[in-house]
């Protein structure tokens, strides 16, 4: 069966199963497919110019073995993975690339990307690393190169209307998605935090127009459904790297935890904030993408200009979103994970661990390798944090 | 006793160098002196001339921890530190610079005062911690978290990455040096609030013109070691690099040291004279060496192996004409962003989309006329980690220069095997012999 010829949560599974179905149906009906990677190339544009939007991910299940004549072994794991898959032939339906300056490795992945394999359009989006005003005006300009890259592509402008509509639509995606975030708060959550993730790269991998359909799908039958979680003796929220497959979350939830938030970047992190509509449409996108995206590899400082810091200020005020988090969907532990080699989740982590000591909320800290079978050895680990927190 | 001679000999430093160095050195207790004397202290980070002549017009005594871990490493000091930040909960794969000075943060803490063993006096408590988003974006962090033992505010100053060939589209480079402009702008009315003194223009136009002469001479100093033999190995490199790329102490005195530096390459290269006594070898060193290992470079010019260039990040922009820029912070940032992008449009040409980092080995390699390289991945550090490969396979498949890995790491010693590296060498020394045939079967000049 299709991904086409299901619906709600079936169709997810479908589609996460077998990612490019329906990016290539599209494709073979005329529409350009634009592979992009991390949360920066800005939606908008591409639902603005009709391009089929597909996030470029990883495959944990896969084990890397092309990517390491072009990028060493000790770079970000599932950035590796990515560009293996590339390399592989896996995203050869694309009809362009769009990379961005996400982090440093990030960047030095885009350009290996377009040496290798040289897509027929390419464009690098620079993404400041600081939210201040003149980052946030650098950065609005960046994006209306991108879309001059996209005007000569098509061979099409876009007017200022176009973008407000689109804006409109990714808005009504993410707030479909917290509406679906919002099923998960009662115990036991309507929806595992598996399922979720089956949801959010299925809406990564269609238009964004189809993906309010399958949301609005999948919301009616979570309501209604008879068969979902158990009740868990624990609920948790999930920090940190990407995760882009069921399998760190299944484990978790096999061990007697429902992960029923999460702040990761195939999940809220990605959907949460809306673009703030503006007279000028492209100040709230440059707003929304660079400000409120709250990811590690962007700089957010309290206080910012002031002549000391206050370091409980600082990661109260990085942080507390995650105290929001945990008390609205009632969770009673944080599981802060990070790749290995991701230096941007590292250097938080000391942080973050400091604000949730400080506000009594229990953690752990885990690191894995963006590969199934490296997490047996984490699971003793979720178990021990689980006992310990009663 | 006459081994150790002979070892002396292979490589042949430059005297200039030595009084160079010693500069550098004492700028480390010159600098711990003028903060015991009441002199503002901000730890900064290698911003390419971008936030520097800010601090020094101002003033203020700038400290580098970036190359404190190399002191550190060097001295072989640095496990304490490295030590410290792990049991503080960061990572040990994070960078061993940053390591380091968390560990020496937390202790400084701890102790409220500078640890009393620590090296070259130590560092001095900042009133600022100034991050700059240039290459490794993920620094900016590291000043963040350091937020955990010292109380001082962190400002950040970016500089834009365009792509290679998004950096050739109208209007990017303008919007990209006004955007500097404003960043530099605001630092200073950020430092005039922070240490209620006000900019001094007429020093800041003296130290930013100083700066530019500075690395218009080192520029000319490299360009000398295309001849043969090459009268500059990398080491005299690395020990001087630090008077351009960390400019504290005396720009005038660094600038007099330079121009010595200049007329002995100069002579050296007019007469023949190399910096290894017989060339065999000509070799690319691919990013940072193990600071603590740096006899290994002995050892490797005792088989004639002359390094005549070394990676792009710590040498100076190409030079350029700045006389018609009347703005001294337009003349700053066009400097940062023409270091940052200077190889771009010849990148571009070539289908080269890494124009920092990897294309400058491509092009440095065939000016240069490198026999190999030898690339040493860094395990704690992305940034002079990522591109090594590609730079790699970018020197054989299109040059036909090979060139062999020696994984390590700036600070941690542990991660270095010397005796690997050696016998690898051996190898090396095969294949740069089998590809220089290869090179004049297929035409190449050398």
């Amino acid at each position: 069966m299709t991904a086409q010829e299901t619906k709600g949560l079936a169709r997810a599974k479908a589609l996460y199963q077998d990612r490019s179905q329906r990016a290539k149906e599209l494709k073979a009906e005329g529409k350009k497919v634009m592979g992009y990677f991390c949360l920066y190339p800005v939606l908008e544009l591409f639902t603005a110019f009709d391009i089929v939007p597909y996030r470029i991910l990883g495959d944990m299940g896969e084990p890397i073995t092309k990517a390491d004549s072009c990028l060493p072994t000790i770079v970000c794991p599932f950035i590796r993975s990515a560009l293996d898959l590339g390399l592989k032939g896996r995203y050869d339906f694309f009809d362009g690339v769009v990379m961005c300056h996400s982090c440093e490795v990030g960047e030095k992945a885009a350009h290996i990307w377009r040496i290798y394999m040289d897509p027929s359009f390419y464009h690098f989006l620079d993404t400041p690393h600081t939210v201040h005003q003149n980052a946030q005006d650098l950065f609005k300009e960046q994006i209306l190169d991108f879309q001059k890259s996209l005007e000569k592509f098509t061979g099409k402008e876009v007017s200022r209307e176009k973008i407000k509509e689109a804006v409109e639509i990714c808005n009504e995606q993410r707030t479909l998605v917290r509406e679906l975030y919002d099923l998960r708060k009662s115990d036991p959550p309507l929806i595992s935090g598996a399922e979720i993730i089956e949801v959010m790269v299925a809406l990564m991998s269609i238009p964004v127009a189809e993906g309010i359909a399958l949301l609005k799908d999948i919301i009616s039958d979570v309501r209604s459904r008879t068969d979902g979680p158990q009740k868990k003796p624990h609920r948790v929220l999930l920090w940190g790297t990407v995760i882009d497959n069921t399998a760190l979350i299944d484990m978790i939830e096999n061990v007697g935890a429902s992960v029923v938030m999460d702040d990761t970047c195939v999940g809220s992190r990605a959907y949460f904030p809306l673009v703030e509509v503006t007279e000028n449409p492209y100040d709230g996108i440059a707003k929304r993408y660079l400000v409120d995206i709250k990811c590690p590899r962007t700089f957010h400082e309290a206080n910012y200009g002031g002549t000391k810091k206050d370091y409980i200020e600082d990661v109260s005020y990085r942080f507390s979103y995650l105290k929001d988090y945990a008390r609205e969907w009632n969770a009673d532990g944080v599981i802060l994970q990070s790749v290995r080699y991701c230096d941007i989740h590292g250097y938080d982590t000391p942080g973050l661990q400091d604000y949730l000591n400080h506000i009594g909320l229990p953690n752990i800290y885990i690191e894995h390798d963006y590969n199934e079978g490296a997490l047996a050895p984490l699971r003793t680990r979720i178990q021990g944090f689980l006992e310990l927190i009663g | 006793m006459s081994e150790e001679k002979k070892k002396k000999k292979a490589m042949n430093r430059l005297k200039t160098m030595y009084a160079l160095r010693a500069n550098i050195d004492q700028n480390y207790e010159r600098s711990v002196e003028a903060v015991k004397a009441g002199k503002p202290a901000a730890w900064s980070m290698v911003n390419w001339w971008e936030s520097d002549p800010i601090l020094k017009a101002m003033d203020i005594e700038i400290i580098y921890p970036e190359n404190y871990g190399a002191v550190s490493a060097a001295m072989g000091r640095a496990q304490k530190y490295l030590d410290r930040a792990d049991a503080e909960g960061f990572p040990t794969h994070m960078c061993g610079y940053a390591r380091n000075g968390i560990g020496y943060a937390a202790e400084m803490k701890e102790l409220g005062h500078i640890p009393p063993d620590a090296p070259m006096g130590g560092m001095a408590k900042p009133i600022l911690l100034l991050a700059s988003g240039a290459l490794c974006d993920a620094r900016i962090k590291w000043f963040q978290s350091l937020g955990r033992y010292l109380d001082a505010p962190v400002w950040a100053v970016e500089l834009p990455h365009p792509g290679v060939e998004e950096s050739q589209m109208p209007g990017v480079r303008e919007k990209s040096i006004q955007f500097m402009v404003k960043e530099l702008k605001e630092l200073i009315i950020f430092m005039e609030r922070l240490t209620g003194r006000k900019m001094d223009w007429a020093k800041l136009e003296e130290i930013t013109d100083d700066l530019i002469e500075i690395n218009r001479i080192w520029y000319d100093i490299n360009e000398f070691r295309k001849v043969r033999p090459c009268p500059m190995h990398s080491r005299d490199f690395w020990s001087c690099m630090n008077a351009s790329l960390y400019p504290a102490g005396d720009t005038k005195e660094s600038l007099k040291l330079y121009r010595d530096m200049y007329d002995e390459v100069k002579e050296r290269a007019e007469n023949k004279i190399g910096a290894v006594e017989n060339e065999k070898y000509r070799m690319v060193f691919g990013e940072l060496p193990p600071w603590h290992a740096l006899k290994i470079f002995d050892e490797l010019a005792e088989r004639g192996w002359n390094f005549v260039v070394e990676s792009w990040a710590y040498h100076p922009p190409k030079p350029m004409d700045y006389s018609k820029i009347s703005d001294p912070l337009e003349r700053i940032a066009t400097q940062t962003y023409q270091w940052m992008t200077g190889y771009f449009a010849d990148a571009l040409k070539e289908k080269e989309y890494m124009g920092y980092f990897a294309y400058p080995y491509l092009e440095w390699a065939r000016t240069f006329q490198c026999d190999g390289g030898l690339f040493h991945p860094l395990l704690t550090c992305r940034t002079a980690t990522n591109h090594l490969i590609l730079a790699q396979d970018r020197l054989l498949n299109k040059l036909h220069v090979p060139s062999l890995i020696a994984e390590g790491d700036i600070v941690d010693l542990k991660l270095f095997d010397y005796a690997d590296t050696m016998r690898k060498a051996v190898v090396l020394e095969e294949m740069m012999d089998h590809y220089k045939k290869v090179r004049q079967e297929k035409g190449f000049e050398w």
